[in-house]
């Protein structure tokens, strides 16, 4: 494989809170990582190491086997970050111009101005009187404005109306499809979900799961089958066996979490639970988001 | 080198742009200058002396207040703004970022320079040598460093509204007890005294003496050479106490 990015044992303290604590993990030419997790676990501060904002308190950070620092390491980043900004007092063709300038080998204007939707209007306007959607495509002109190898997005779908949205992600996959690294942060799990092929859950400043969507929905969301039942019913006969993991109450119905869905149907038959409108569900990224985040302590 | 330019020119655009740029640095002094030397009588003894002396505040003022204001506002509001972290995340590196800046706001001093000149020539029909001219130009863009320090040290400041608000009050104390609104010599003995120490006095004085058909003073040179290295310390000084927290 050929590495891209790698963090190993990587810990931020500040003040002696710990943001980020030791991670390690390497991504390769091409792939589209999502680093999910809920606010506070550590997202931005990975992501603000990766792009040396940031030194680590233990462990290193290298992106194409050097420091993030390095000239040569930015010139072969593009980034969007988190808080919209933009230069005051230039028109958006200028800013842009300006910044393709810092690189070696830009985007040609017209294919930044197709990918990115800005309109010859938007082009003419001063980046401080543009609306919060436009900024934002500015932000992301920006980013690819000097045609980098690896992208990295901080949070870059917050604030965008659906079909800005749509576009973005059209033009992520395009630049996916010329075998660029993308990396970003979201706690929109359906993003991650569609978007990216690998998934690094982050909780608490660590990582608790890290693999392609499928693989991380089959390692940790169990399957269940859920009905609903006259309370009265007792339901002590199912808890001894050893096939079946949870029993729980939610919203009148039961669940009944089971690698093996159909043995827990047969054992309803068997012991003639008076039960009705059975389900089968399998496992949703959405539970596994939320199980595997849950109890996190809100951070700044 | 091509990157350089580039950002020079995108930093004097910005600069033009900048409404208050263009008030304060231009229309403002041009206008007090037309007003103290045309409206007001202020029976000077030797008025093409008085008319040479009183264009020359107003450029230094002009220049100063660009010094001082555009430069601290407009990096307190970069920073802020998130644009000084985008920034360091592009392959430009600071250094030549910051060395555009100062390049930027120089021309632009020079631009205000030769505005304020040639409106001052035209109201008054100052007759000073071509010699003379351009010493003063210098003096005044040489003049403008301490300035430009003070300004770095405003733009450290945490948030736009403080930084507006002291770098006026700055701005306009300076001005006025360093003589450039009106001449020291009619201001009571404590202010003269106090004048002397500060460093628009200085700039001020060295530009009168070129006026006056002499050089500056070796105490201005000293002065301002000392307020700039001290500013540049200070605030070198600040910006690492702010890494580290």
């Amino acid at each position: 494989m050929n590495e891209v990015l790698t963090l190993k044992n990587v810990t931020k303290s500040f003040h002696q809170k710990t943001a980020v604590d030791d991670i390690s993990f390497t991504i390769g030419k091409g792939e589209v990582v999502a680093i999910l997790g809920p606010n506070g676990a550590g997202k931005t501060t990975t992501i603000s190491m990766i792009l040396g904002l940031f030194k680590p308190s233990a462990g290193e950070v290298r992106i194409f086997n050097h420091l993030p620092q390095e000239k040569q390491v930015r010139e072969k980043i593009g980034t969007m970050l988190q808080e919209v900004s933009v230069m005051p007092g230039l028109k958006v063709q200028e800013i842009l111009e300006l910044i393709r300038s810092y690189y070696p080998h830009p985007l040609p204007m017209s294919e930044l101005i197709s990918l990115t939707g800005l309109t010859g209007e938007e082009l003419k306007t001063r980046a401080e009187k543009l609306s919060g959607g436009q900024k934002r495509r500015l932000s992301f002109a920006l980013a690819l404005a000097g045609n980098p190898e690896l992208i990295i997005f901080d949070e870059p779908t917050v604030g965008m109306d659906i079909s800005s949205r749509s576009r973005f992600w059209q033009t992520v996959d395009s630049f996916a499809a010329q075998g660029k690294t993308i990396i970003f942060s979201t706690h929109y799990l359906q993003e991650a979900d569609d978007v990216a092929d690998r998934i690094l859950l982050f909780k608490d400043g660590t990582i608790v799961a890290d693999g392609t969507p499928a693989q991380i929905k089959s390692q940790i969301a169990k399957p269940s089958v859920s009905f609903i039942v006259d309370p009265e019913t007792s339901l002590e006969k199912l808890y001894l066996h050893t096939e079946i993991d949870d029993i729980y109450r939610k919203n009148n119905r039961v669940y009944v979490q089971s690698s093996n869905t159909d043995r827990v149907l047969e054992l309803i038959f068997q012991e003639k639970l008076a039960v009705r409108d059975i389900q089968i569900e399998r496992g949703k990224l959405e539970e596994v988001y939320e199980e595997l985040t849950r109890g996190t302590k809100e951070a700044v | 080198m091509k990157i350089f330019q580039m950002q020079c020119k995108m930093e004097i655009v910005r600069v033009l742009r900048n409404r208050y740029f263009v008030f304060w640095s231009l229309v403002m002094p041009i206008l007090f200058y037309y007003i103290f030397t045309n409206v007001v009588n202020t029976n000077p003894q030797d008025e093409a002396a008085w008319q040479a002396h009183y264009l020359m505040s107003m450029t230094v003022f002009s220049v100063m207040g660009s010094s001082m204001m555009t430069l601290g506002i407009r990096m307190v509001q970069e920073r802020l703004q998130g644009w000084s972290t985008f920034m360091r995340i592009t392959p430009l590196s600071d250094s030549v970022y910051f060395a555009a800046q100062m390049v930027g706001q120089s021309v632009i001093h020079l631009f205000s320079i030769t505005i304020i000149f040639i409106a001052g020539a035209l109201i008054n029909n100052i007759a000073l040598t071509a010699i003379e001219w351009v010493m003063s130009g210098l003096w005044i863009l040489l003049g403008s460093l301490p300035f430009l320090a003070i300004g770095t040290l405003i733009g450290l400041m945490k948030k736009v509204e403080t930084a507006a608000g002291v770098s006026n009050v700055l701005y306009m104390v300076l001005a006025v007890s360093g003589g450039l609104w009106m001449p020291l010599e009619i201001m009571p003995k404590v202010m003269q005294n106090v004048a002397q120490w500060l460093p628009s006095y200085h700039y001020g004085n060295g530009v009168w003496e070129i006026v006056r058909g002499g050089a500056p003073e070796w105490k201005n040179i000293l002065l301002l050479v000392t307020y700039l290295v001290l500013f540049m310390v200070l605030s070198k000084y600040i910006r690492r106490k702010q890494e580290v927290a």
